[in-house]
């Protein structure tokens, strides 16, 4: 066959770095399929004869129930669908693949179908496009037919596979086998999207948002992921594939514009002002990522990571304890801090049933279902407290609306503090107590909330939904998602104010610090402390190197005069471009407010 | 080896139904049977209805058959009264 064409595509780039490998359709757990190489070729076409021959019988069976009940007229689509599976160009064309590819039928077989059905779609008149279902139910079948013999194993896996599928949710990591996935390119989500984060975090190149790239693509598809600028190759042809392997060489899994620093060395501004950038995790594998993109310490640790898709429903003492003592020590000697158990749609173990709240992002959850369910947070700050003799650990409370949840939370801690005390003496260390500050409510009593804790993280993804009402993951309002709204602005720039009047060391812990406009903003507003995905950390550092820290805040404080998303955009990309010698408006749309709906 | 043209007369089209008819009533014959439009050089087996689907036939598409085998004249003969009949369907 001939090389097959090359075909660009464009998404966004979720997670930087360049990886090649071949395409593994996930289209859902039971419908993973892959290439398997077989020995005995003639056994593979037994095989794919007999699930045919019983595919044909339950669609006889099901025929005549048919016409028994609604009549002969409709048992004629099943008389098609039986001409189907007995259809010689198919049939001919997957016996022959099977013999010639070694492969096993169902691969074959998915990739016959997947062509048919590409053929079909091009079709103009639309009454025969849509014949592409009746064949894809028909290769359904089969499949199904094929699947009783032999269940899905990672172990055939190449190890250079890239994910291509419609969605992917923080679960789904739990199923399938890291070592063996290089990438991820996914129909739906965007950089906010939490499987984005993961997708930083792990250092695995992800483009989102790429939609009916499904249909474009098959298993085994040879395939070149940017997940710097979001373009998709598929087919790449040889100079591009010997152009990626010079730079894999050269930059590893790293974006092209940075390079990595110290483990912990601060970033500098241009002045000389220290500035520290911690990394946001979630998983014990980010730690080495974290490291390596010299990160200060982690600002933030998604402890549900833990609990998510966990046999048990939730981590005992004993696991906490190893979790965290190792992250302690890894980080050494600079600080973890560790956000407690912030679920609210998942299942957890030991709490009540959350995956029927109507609304969860306003319902019982982070410290509400903490104070809920007190036996899971009791064990999870024990397990903090006996990991403290191994490092710098910090707690922080998630969701704090009201002052009495502060307090609450803070008696639970002081009875495990006395107990672990008790038990493992002066080895205890001090554990800073922190809130996280993503909860409009909070931001207005923020005064009261710092009297209470060590210090302050905003969780910037979350206050910007709450304070615009706007949940990023609805498509038909994701528009109004704009981290530059001016009361977005305001409402930070009251933080770090209040912050420093109350002198509370107060961090940034959303994603939008990763953004370099962005955290030139923050830091004009006196922001010193950002924690973001471990990536892009060496960017930031490196751009922070060209800005005086005067500069920022002039540029805050004009960013802050004005009252559309749009205008604070167009000035702040400028302004901060004209600091930056290279180009970074990449980063800009990012950041955009959309053109035409609200704009002027 | 025979050509004979045949015109898509039914109001449907050679749709599932039809085409299911015409791949029954070819198999019935040893002879090789192939479907074209007039307006493209694509072939089709008459014995594949995968095939004779994507050729996407509409009411009013003229075909061409050509037939090469030992029972070529029994199935042009058959083939061209069920396009005559439109597939026993409505025009």
């Amino acid at each position: 066959m001939a090389a097959k064409p090359e075909k660009i595509y464009h998404g966004s780039g979720v997670s930087p770095g360049v990886v090649l490998g071949q395409v593994l359709k996930f289209e859902s757990h039971s419908r993973l399929l892959l290439k398997v190489h077989v020995e005995d070729v003639e056994a593979e076409v037994r095989r794919y004869l007999r699930a045919i021959e019983a595919s044909k019988e339950q669609l006889k069976a099901l025929k005549s129930q048919l016409e028994e009940k609604v009549g002969s007229e409709h048992g004629i689509i099943l008389d098609a669908h039986i001409l189907m599976l007995e259809d010689r160009l198919l049939n001919a064309d997957i016996l022959d693949n099977i013999r010639t590819s070694r492969a096993n039928a169902e691969w074959v077989l998915m990739q016959a179908t997947d062509r048919l059905v590409l053929t079909y779609k091009s079709l103009e008149d639309e009454y025969f496009r849509d014949r592409h279902s009746d064949i894809e139910h028909v290769a359904d079948r089969i499949q199904l037919n094929l699947s009783g013999d032999r269940p899905f194993s990672w172990e055939h896996l190449s190890g250079d596979q890239i994910i291509a599928s419609r969605d992917f949710s923080p679960s789904d990591f739990a199923t399938v086998d890291l070592q063996k996935v290089r990438g991820l390119v996914l129909e739906s989500g965007g950089r906010t999207s939490h499987t984005s984060i993961i997708c930083r975090g792990l250092l695995l190149p992800a483009i989102m948002g790429l939609r009916g790239f499904l249909d474009e693509v098959s298993t085994g598809d040879t395939l070149l992921l940017n997940g710097d600028d979001g373009q998709v190759i598929v087919n790449p042809g040889p100079a591009r594939i010997e152009a990626v392997r010079r730079r894999m060489e050269a930059f590893g899994a790293y974006p092209a514009d940075s390079s990595p620093a110290q483990f912990g060395t601060p970033a500098l501004t241009k002045d000389g002002v220290p500035i520290s950038l911690r990394a946001n995790t979630e998983m014990m594998h980010e730690l080495s990522a974290a490291k390596n993109c010299g990160a200060a310490g982690i600002g933030l640790f998604r402890s549900e990571f833990l609990y998510f898709g966990h046999p048990l429903g939730y981590p005992d003492m004993e696991e906490q304890l190893e979790a965290y003592s190792r992250l302690a020590r890894e980080m050494s000697p600079h600080p973890v801090a560790i956000r407690t158990l912030d679920a609210g749609s998942e299942k957890v173990g030991g709490s009540p049933d959350l995956t029927q709240q109507e609304n969860p992002s306003m319902g019982l959850r982070g410290i509400r279902l903490s104070l809920h369910s007190k036996e899971t947070f009791l064990t999870q700050i024990e397990a903090i407290f006996r990991a403290s003799c191994n490092g710098r650990i910090e707690i922080v409370l998630p969701m704090v609306s009201t002052i009495e949840e502060v307090w609450q939370a803070k008696a639970l801690i002081d009875q495990v503090r006395t107990k672990v005390r008790k038990e493992i003496g002066p080895a205890i260390q001090a554990v800073p107590l922190g809130v996280m500050i993503e909860v409009p409510a909070a931001v207005f009593s923020l005064e009261v909330l710092a009297k209470e804790v060590d210090f302050l993280c905003v969780g910037t993804n979350d206050l910007i939904q709450y304070m615009l009402a706007v949940d990023r993951g609805n498509p038909q309002v994701a528009y109004l998602f704009q981290p530059l709204h001016p009361t977005v602005l305001h409402c930070l720039n009251r933080i770090t104010t209040v912050a420093k009047s109350v002198n509370k060391p107060v961090r940034i812990c959303g994603e939008i610090s990763s953004n370099p406009f962005y955290a030139v903003l923050l830091l004009g507003m006196g922001f010193t402390q950002l924690s973001m995905n471990p990536l892009s950390i060496p960017t930031i550092r490196r751009v922070f190197r060209e800005i005086p820290m005067e500069a920022s805040r002039q540029i805050a404080q004009k960013a802050l005069t004005f009252i559309t998303a749009q205008e604070v955009h167009e000035y702040l990309t400028n302004a901060v471009a004209k600091l930056v010698p290279w180009d970074i408006t990449s980063y800009a749309k990012e950041i955009a407010p959309p053109n035409g709906r609200n704009g002027k | 080896m025979i050509h004979q043209p045949v015109l898509v007369s039914n109001k449907l089209g050679l749709h599932a139904r039809a085409a299911a008819k015409l791949v029954r009533l070819a198999s019935r014959f040893s002879s090789n049977i192939y479907l074209s439009r007039e307006d493209a050089n694509q072939q089709i087996d008459s014995k594949s209805i995968l095939g004779i689907l994507m050729l996407a036939a509409s009411k009013g598409t003229q075909l061409m058959i050509s037939i090469e085998g030992q029972d070529e004249v029994e199935a042009k003969e058959a083939i061209c009264q069920l396009f005559e009949t439109r597939f026993g369907e409505e025009s």
